[in-house]
């Protein structure tokens, strides 16, 4: 197709500057609520005070200070390793999920039913979500009660605290986040790419590997995105169920709560930093633009 | 029907089932007499599992129903998240609109957009806070909708694009080929086209701002949504029915609210 | 010669309403060239996709090689196939996605080197290795996807409507290829189209299909010259047919009654013919002679010539008759007097050229003159 009216859709015959005027609005919310908020935070990292009257002297100690101190590693290690783990449980349960809804399930009426399911519990208040799990796997909540009945454990297990908290918690939060991108990206396949995988000699497990696991990538990796920097920016959970497990989100709410502010922006600058070579590192690997565009 | 369709079968039931045990207890519970819900509960036994009735009624309900502070919070969380909703769709139609065809800069648009998500909530949050306090502007439930909408465009952008009609171009050129004004284009053709992704844009708004609680604390005063209120009671008080009976509530509420919601969008545009 | 593929009675229902295979039974011999040729809906590409093991058949047997078939993946079957869509994995390049293949088989790398190379030769892409299945022309996605399938060497390749997307140019030097290629490897070859003239010139041996059975099984000229019913006369190649009746015999002549008044016809299905018969009277459109020459002829008839077209090396008439039924004739163009529109002729045709036709389909239950008028 050469006709270039047909490439440009019918906004671009209203007005050369109609697409941009489309997106003045989306853009206005990114600049008022995104962008002059973040650079508050890494500006004002850089000063001493903030009081009611601005910032007040421009400094680096709040991050020689944190790199210095004695914590930082141990908070850099659960903020990192706890939401990294997080990921991959919930790809390892997410993954299959959307697998099968897309190439097990045939029947769309059944699938639409199954994806409607899967948002319901988004109705019910998280927290209370989260207390409802008390019975099954609290102090003496089902599985610890099996547990210590079938002779396995002589102490209940603390499921529900510490970092097992986290780990239990942040993927049954956060599941959709991986099942939704997944599920869109394997829905974007060809079924005749892997038609023709099969007929190519391949075996079931090369076809997955080589070619459905490799197509759905981008979906993968959005969905590590998306529970990634969701449990990055989650202080509540380490504060409320995990028993205050220091991650960086935590510290960040402290201080805040605390009101020393500039030490408080220093940790969100570097969280925000985190976040962003996390999505670099994983944009390397994958364009999750494919996903889109 | 193969292993395979069973094996799918069995694990698409087993996550439904991970995903729906706590609601399963949520409700049980929300049914318990007394005030407080104590573990262990009448022992270690399977009985309280197994032989429920004696001693549930529905004083829970009738407490969360006299609690004030709950319905305030159910104000603001409604108007919070409709909010959010309209202006999730709104802005994810424009954009997506707009993003749709190779213009200078799609690409870095598209991240920062995506930004809205990356950008970890407690960061945002505390900037939003910063940047109210430097201006001296209060916080209102507005501020609240317009600071969920960053965080919710994202997802329905995504869903947007990902599902626009390769050949939507062509039909928009068809129909003005045949002498429709370019309103007329966008009411006939393209909206018809796209309102499955509109309606999934405001939805997505409603659902992730009905249950955010990160970025809605740091930015909200006083006894805020339903998601921040119940967490902070939570966090503060023991934990007794009523909250699990105001999780029932806030779970008909809210679906009531949705499928309404839902049938007005629809209705509205056909 | 032995049987590269059996088929007996196969079915295939795709859900409760469609049947896409109706008791389908043919044999392939090894190392033909077989075309499978029929309207779009037929059910060739899902015959294609059974042989190939990804989809599964409902009823009936499917022997490749003699062995059979129920229950053996794709991957286990001596069979490669080149999809419609051509199905290039997008984010391979051309060496990986035709190397996949012998990967796929365990072959080391200095083979799969060595293969990849030749089979990109035998198609004409030698130089493109490095290139992605987005930077390349239709033309070459379709010899990257041959090569592909070509390459693993299988007994039976087949090839699902691969002329189909390309312009005329590109059929034309693919038809050449693939005829070349078969010749130079000599595996069996199975290959779906819509387009007659495919069929006829590629095909050692044609087979008509029609929404889920087999109209006809033979070479292309025997499908040509004794089409077994109406839909495969109409199927390959062009045919002026007439409802028709016998009325009498003469001998080997033969008179009926039809549309456009008393014709002969000098069948060669005489022993399965008796009068009363209902039957489509069939003449091809170069057998028809013009003016003078009609004269010697024992079918004559006039005609009102409406409207012609020129095809370059033939040119094609259409006459009216006074029964408002359309001949068509097609005269070399070396040949072509000068005729002019609106004009009568006297057209005239030999009796052994005219065909009789029992069978309107090998569907049960049509009627012949639906069949002759129903397009």
């Amino acid at each position: 197709m050469s006709i270039p009216q047909l490439k440009m859709g019918v906004l671009d015959r209203v007005s050369k500057y109609s697409r941009y005027l489309l997106l003045l609005p989306g853009f206005v919310l990114l600049l008022l609520f995104l962008l002059i908020p973040l650079s508050m935070i890494v500006s004002i990292s850089f000063f001493e005070r903030f009081t009611l009257a601005g910032p007040e002297n421009f400094t680096l100690s709040n991050y020689v200070t944190f790199f210095t101190s004695p914590q930082m590693s141990t908070i850099l290690l659960n903020t990192f390793g706890m939401s990294l783990i997080a990921c991959l449980i919930a790809f390892l349960l997410g993954y299959p999920m959307a697998y099968f809804l897309v190439f097990r399930v045939k029947s769309t009426r059944a699938r639409f039913f199954v994806v409607s399911l899967l948002l319901v519990p988004f109705l019910i208040d998280w927290s209370i979500r989260v207390v409802a799990w008390l019975p099954i796997l609290g102090e003496s909540g089902i599985v610890n009660y099996s547990l210590m009945s079938l002779g396995v454990i002589k102490e209940p297990l603390e499921l529900l605290f510490g970092r097992s908290a986290l780990l239990i918690i942040w993927p049954q939060t956060y599941l959709l986040w991986m099942i939704f991108p997944s599920y869109l990206a394997l829905t974007r396949i060809d079924p005749d790419i892997i038609n023709a995988a099969k007929v190519l000699k391949a075996p079931p497990h090369r076809v997955f590997f080589d070619i459905t696991f490799r197509l759905s990538l981008p979906g993968v990796v959005m969905g590590f995105i998306f529970v990634f920097v969701s449990t990055l920016g989650d202080y509540i959970t380490p504060a409320l169920w995990a028993g205050g497990i220091q991650t960086l989100g935590l510290s960040v709410a402290n201080y805040a709560a605390n009101f020393v502010w500039p030490y408080a922006a220093a940790l969100s600058t570097i969280l925000v930093v985190i976040a962003l070579l996390v999505l670099y590192v994983l944009l390397k690997v994958v364009d999750i633009k494919k996903l889109v565009y | 029907m193969g292993w395979g369709d069973r094996l799918a079968k069995v694990y698409i039931a087993l996550i439904i089932l991970f995903i729906y045990l706590p609601v399963f207890f949520m409700i049980a519970l929300s049914f318990k007499s007394g005030a407080k819900i104590s573990f262990p509960i009448e022992g270690l036994t399977w009985d309280w599992y197994i032989k429920p009735p004696t001693g549930y009624e529905y004083s829970a309900y009738i407490s969360i129903l006299h609690d004030n502070n709950f319905f305030t919070a159910l104000n603001n969380s409604l108007f919070v998240s409709i909010l959010t909703a309209l202006l999730t769709c709104l802005l994810v139609t424009t954009t997506a609109l707009a993003l749709r065809k190779r213009i200078v800069g799609r690409d870095l648009l598209f991240y920062l957009f995506i930004l809205g998500f990356i950008v970890p909530g407690v960061a945002l949050g505390l900037g939003v806070a910063f940047m109210f306090r430097l201006f001296g502007i209060e916080s209102s439930l507005l501020a609240v909708a317009a600071v969920l909408t960053v965080y919710t465009v994202p997802f329905g952008l995504i869903l947007m694009m990902s599902r626009f009609d390769p050949d939507l171009a062509t039909y928009e050129y068809a129909a003005s080929v045949l002498k429709a004004s370019p309103l007329n284009v966008f009411r006939r053709i393209t909206l018809p086209l796209i309102i499955f992704e509109v309606i999934s844009a405001a939805i997505i708004g409603f659902l992730l701002s009905w249950g955010e609680v990160i970025r809605t604390q740091f930015v909200m005063k006083g006894t805020g949504t339903l998601a921040t209120y119940i967490k902070n009671e939570l966090s503060i008080n023991p934990i007794t029915p009523k909250w699990f009976a105001a999780g029932t509530l806030i779970a008909i509420i809210a679906f009531i609210g949705l499928a309404i919601f839902a049938y007005i969008m629809s209705r509205r545009v056909r | 010669m032995g049987k590269a593929l059996e088929t007996r009675d196969l079915v295939k229902w795709y859900g409760k309403e469609v049947l896409a295979l109706n008791k389908v039974t043919f044999d392939i011999d090894s190392g033909d060239f077989f075309v499978i040729v029929g309207p779009s809906g037929c059910g060739k590409s899902t015959l294609l996709k059974i042989i190939a093991g990804i989809l599964d058949y409902d009823s009936g047997k499917l022997y490749i090689n003699g062995m059979d078939m129920k229950n053996v993946p794709p991957y286990k079957r001596d069979v490669s196939m080149m999809l419609e869509t051509y199905a290039l994995f997008p984010h391979m390049n051309v060496f990986d996605n035709v190397a996949f293949g012998l990967r796929m088989l365990g072959k080391n790398k200095s083979e799969i080197e060595k293969e990849v190379k030749e089979a990109l030769k035998l198609v004409g892409l030698a130089g493109l290795e490095k290139r992605m299945p987005l930077e390349l022309s239709g033309g070459q996605r379709q010899r990257v996807a041959l090569a592909r399938a070509l390459v693993i060497n299988p007994s039976i390749l087949l090839l699902d409507e691969p002329l189909s997307h390309v312009d005329y140019r590109l059929q034309r030097k693919l038809m050449e290829d693939l005829k070349e290629i078969h010749r130079k490897v000599g595996n069996t070859f199975i290959l779906t189209t819509h387009v007659q003239e495919h069929a006829l010139s590629l095909a050692d041996t044609v087979m008509v299909m029609n929404t889920g059975v087999i109209e006809q099984i033979g070479k292309p000229e025997e499908v040509y010259n004794n089409p077994a019913t109406v839909f495969a006369a109409r199927f390959v190649g062009e045919i002026n047919l007439f409802s028709a009746q016998i009325k009498s015999w003469d001998g080997e002549l033969c008179y009926l009654n039809t549309d456009i008044g008393e014709l002969k016809a000098n069948p060669k299905n005489k022993n399965t013919l008796s009068s009363g018969d209902k039957v489509a009277y069939a003449i091809r459109p170069e057998r028809v002679k013009i003016g003078e020459e009609a004269k010697l002829y024992e079918n004559k008839i006039e005609a009102k010539l409406v409207s012609y077209y020129y095809f370059g090396h033939y040119m094609e008439y259409v006459f009216q008759t006074g029964g408002n039924a359309k001949i068509k004739v097609s005269v070399p163009t070396e040949k072509v007097g000068n005729l002019t529109l609106g004009s009568t002729y006297l057209l005239g045709w030999s009796a052994k050229d005219a065909l009789l036709i029992e069978k309107p389909c090998m569907i049960e239950g049509l009627d012949i003159e639906e069949v002759i008028y129903g397009k």
